[in-house]
């Protein structure tokens, strides 16, 4: 009797085990995915005003995590203690914000503005090619080499369980999006600005005719965006540790990718293609291998457009006559 | 001095000259009506005077300041309304908000909220769908929703483009109604219309646009009465 059930206690502390483990890959998912997120947001913006898919976005948020690499080393924050630590990682967000979101609006003056009325190819290979010139910056900036970023925060779990890890870095990334998060829906759904941005994305022409200033709503929508982004390049840096030039590429590729599942031109639509990303890039990593992710993440993403083309919040456009 | 005036205007689209040599001028409350058949540049017109297609050459004034070149937005805040062809109510903004965003120049939000109220007040329909989303309501009611968001605006000069098209006959006449009482309320209206017999009779005058020009132009009643517009537009 107690011999055959002895094993069971084994059993039990194995599968919890491996129920913690899942948590643990979705808690590394969410946070990931909080981050694409961040980025997507910038992409569904943008195109929710202009119809324009900025391609360039991605490699904006790599040139802040330049500015946010610099900045480090210029104000000396690898040997500040930690209130300092902590004021100075506010402060970047900031600066990189301000940076990304006013060379955000600057490519739109310069570069998709005079295309306004142009086919959307025409904005859509300029974006491509800021993208290009934006990653020879970056080249110029910080060099062909991978950059390692340092480690401001200590890595001391903060959650009692040894299985279940949540540190410092993945508290920053939550004390960062949540809040901006918040302030945006707050922005779009309640303020003047936010109505008009509305306005804007439905009907540009009704919107002039009520008095918006269309063009000054897009420059802000432009700025918003990259200020999101500019917050996201900082935050990347302190999280994965790596910058390089190329950062753009790929990150942006995902973040789009998130955009476009949630239903681009939606913006709770962006949070939620973000999550479902970072959690199917945490868990096909963990459970089938890192090697596979990529393709499990867009197999899944054309499975889903192959029944909601609009993407999972996105609505069903119809041609206007 | 004329509220509007219109001077020679020439306006069109890539190599499409949509309005030739377009004259004409709406004093201060007033109601003027544009006829003509599709195509002959009737809205064009409104959107040249609104800033949207650009004037190429000739001058638009409103009460003696020339306004071409302006931008929309501040073609609006010099107090022109424009209730553009198609309604273009804001489809998936809720009907609050769309007749808020009619006031969106208004800095005083409790002056807003007056203009709001009596915007439901002309037409009560708008007042019971508060909450429901624009796209959602029937035609007429997103043609009061159009003509109740561009009162709200309080516009001096208010450009009505195809008010009745598509609609059920009760509720032209409701629509037509509101737009009659604008002048006592001192506001000036240019109205485009298709349903030229019930904008004339409306109208103090009228003009006739034909491919781009302004053929003919005389008070409503006399081109009511003028043989060439019955047998072109009124259909006898």
């Amino acid at each position: 009797m107690l011999r055959s059930v002895a094993p069971l206690p084994i059993l039990h502390k194995s599968q919890s085990v491996s129920v913690q483990f899942f948590f643990q890959q979705c808690l590394i998912g969410l946070t990931n995915g909080a981050l694409i997120a961040l980025v997507a947001l910038g992409y569904t913006m943008v195109y929710g005003v202009i119809g324009l898919i900025n391609f360039a976005h991605g490699d904006l948020i790599m040139l802040g995590a330049c500015l946010a690499l610099s900045l480090v080393a210029a104000l000396g924050l690898s040997m500040a203690g930690p209130a300092a630590t902590w004021m100075g990682i506010a402060l970047l967000v900031l600066l990189c914000g301000l940076f990304c979101g006013t060379l955000n609006v600057a490519v739109d003056r310069l570069v998709y503005k005079p295309l306004r009325t142009a086919p959307k190819l025409a904005p859509l290979v300029s974006a491509i090619g800021v993208s290009f010139i934006f990653m020879n910056i970056g080249l110029f900036w910080i060099g062909s080499a991978d950059r390692s970023f340092p480690e401001l925060l200590p890595s001391a779990n903060l959650l009692p369980s040894d299985s279940l890890q949540f540190n410092w870095k993945d508290l920053l990334v939550v004390i960062v999006v949540v809040p901006l998060m918040l302030g945006l829906s707050l922005l779009v759904r309640a303020t003047r600005l936010g109505k008009a941005m509305r306005a804007v994305s439905q009907d540009q022409t009704a919107a002039a005719l009520v008095g918006i200033d269309v063009d000054r709503v897009i420059a802000s929508t432009f700025f918003i965006g990259g200020f999101l982004g500019g917050a996201a390049s900082v935050i990347y840096g302190l999280y994965i540790n790596t910058i390089g030039f190329q950062m753009g590429f790929q990150n942006g590729l995902y973040a789009f990718t998130a955009a476009v599942l949630g239903g681009i031109g939606s913006i709770p639509g962006a949070v939620l293609g973000g999550m479902v990303i970072g959690l199917v890039r945490a868990l096909s990593s963990a459970y089938v291998g890192e090697r596979w992710t990529g393709a499990i993440v867009f197999a899944i993403l054309i499975v889903i457009l192959v029944f909601r083309p609009e993407g999972l919040l996105g609505r069903r456009t119809r041609e206007k006559v | 001095m004329p509220m509007l005036e219109v001077h020679e205007v020439e306006a069109g689209y890539g190599p499409i000259r949509a309005l030739d040599r377009v004259s004409l001028e709406v004093q201060e409350g007033e109601l003027v009506a544009i006829i003509g058949a599709n195509g002959a540049g009737k809205t064009t017109l409104l959107m040249a005077i609104s800033g949207i297609v650009p004037v190429r050459s000739g001058e638009v004034r409103f009460r003696g300041t020339p306004i071409n070149g302006l931008q929309p937005h501040q073609i609006v805040r010099l107090g022109i309304g424009h209730s553009p062809e198609g309604r273009r109510i804001f489809p998936r903004l809720t009907v609050r908000e769309n007749l808020e965003l009619g006031g969106f120049t208004q800095p005083n939000s409790s002056q807003l909220k007056r203009d709001i109220d009596e915007a439901c007040g002309l037409f009560p329909v708008l007042g019971e769908r508060m909450g429901q989303l624009g796209g959602t309501l029937s035609g007429g009611e997103q043609q009061m929703l159009a003509l109740g968001r561009a009162l709200v605006g309080r516009p001096k000069l208010l450009m009505l483009d195809e008010p009745s098209l598509g609609l059920a006959p009760l509720i032209v006449t409701k629509i037509f109604e509101v737009i009659a009482g604008l002048s006592s309320r001192g506001i000036a209206v240019v109205l485009v219309e298709q349903n030229a017999y019930a904008a004339l009779k409306l109208a103090t005058r009228g003009y006739v646009l034909e491919t781009g020009r302004v053929t003919l132009t005389g008070s409503g009643k006399d081109l009511a009465a003028d043989v060439r517009v019955q047998d072109a537009y009124l259909g006898e």
